[in-house]
């Protein structure tokens, strides 16, 4: 069934397609245009640099005038990720506006990471260590970036990494 | 040689008076198409010009966005307080009016949020 909300990703869909900024990708899963899969790439000259960050998106039927949910799916290390992968980003909550869309909302979250605000800190240790163990910081970053490689195709469970094939 | 005209068709083509943004920022539909919830483009789906900031939208698009407390009755392009210039002639009368209501309960909202402390719409502003 077609509604506002699913043309409006639709919208978003084809631009991503023809237009992705670059160092994001992002796609609807096949079943479920209300959720989307997606990865950022860490940005050049930053301790994020070629990590492959997956992230979740769920949208509802009042997209574009309430933000998606946006969460995290590989483990971060970052002052404004939850141990959750939530993330803390004034445009997804109340700086939100619907001229937003998935590459705007990719590209913020993008710019975020080496950008981090430390005054209202999501991941407390993680922004200590920022302002005052910068290289302790960056080695932690550093980590996950290297498990950003290792958990692609196990979803969920990220020690699983062994298992060849565990659909059922 | 002489020539009847029996009929004659009209054909005209048309478009929304707008300097130069041809989408809609919300719904990213050209202008003169329709927002997601109509059928048809035209009078019966028509655009909404900023008055302030000289953004513009479809109406039904601005309508469900002001309709939001969380909008604050701000523009979404550049977060100036919207308020629209109505094309003449254009637009349901009702969804003008509301149009027009919205902006208001907005702007009353935002000078009890002066007096007060906290910026809070009184739920349900229709």
């Amino acid at each position: 069934m077609s509604t506002p909300a699913k043309r409006r990703l639709m919208r978003d869909f084809k631009r991503i397609q023809l237009d992705a900024p670059s160092g994001v990708s992002a796609s609807p899963v096949p079943d479920n245009v209300m959720y989307w899969n997606a990865v950022i790439i860490g940005p050049a000259d930053t301790p994020f640099e070629d990590g492959t960050f997956r992230l979740a998106m769920q949208f509802d039927e009042q997209y574009p005038n309430k933000p998606p949910l946006v969460k995290f799916l590989s483990t971060m290390f970052h002052p404004n990720v939850y141990a959750t992968g939530e993330l803390c980003l004034d445009i997804l909550q109340n700086r939100w506006s619907p001229t937003y869309d998935v590459s705007s909302i990719l590209t913020s979250i993008q710019s975020l990471l080496n950008d981090p605000n430390i005054s209202s800190p999501a991941n407390v240790e993680a922004a200590n260590l920022y302002k005052d163990h910068r290289s302790q910081y960056v080695k932690r970053v550093r980590e996950t970036v290297e498990n950003s490689w290792n958990e692609d195709d196990s979803d969920e469970d990220e020690d699983g990494e062994d298992e060849e094939d565990d659909d059922e | 040689m002489k020539v009847n005209i029996k009929h004659w068709h009209g054909v005209a083509t048309w478009h929304w008076q707008t300097q130069n943004d041809e989408l809609c920022g919300i719904c990213r539909v050209p202008f003169d198409g329709h927002c997601p919830s109509c059928r048809y483009p035209g009078d019966t789906c028509p655009l909404i010009l900023g008055k302030g900031c000289s953004h513009n939208f479809h109406l039904h698009c601005i309508l469900k966005w002001l309709e939001q407390s969380s909008s604050k009755g701000l523009c979404p392009m550049c977060r100036q307080i919207f308020t629209a210039t109505v094309l003449e002639g254009v637009g349901a009368p009702d969804e003008i009016a509301q149009l027009q209501e919205l902006e208001n309960s907005h702007r009353v909202a935002r000078e009890q949020a002066e007096v007060g402390d906290a910026y809070e719409l009184p739920n349900d502003v229709l």
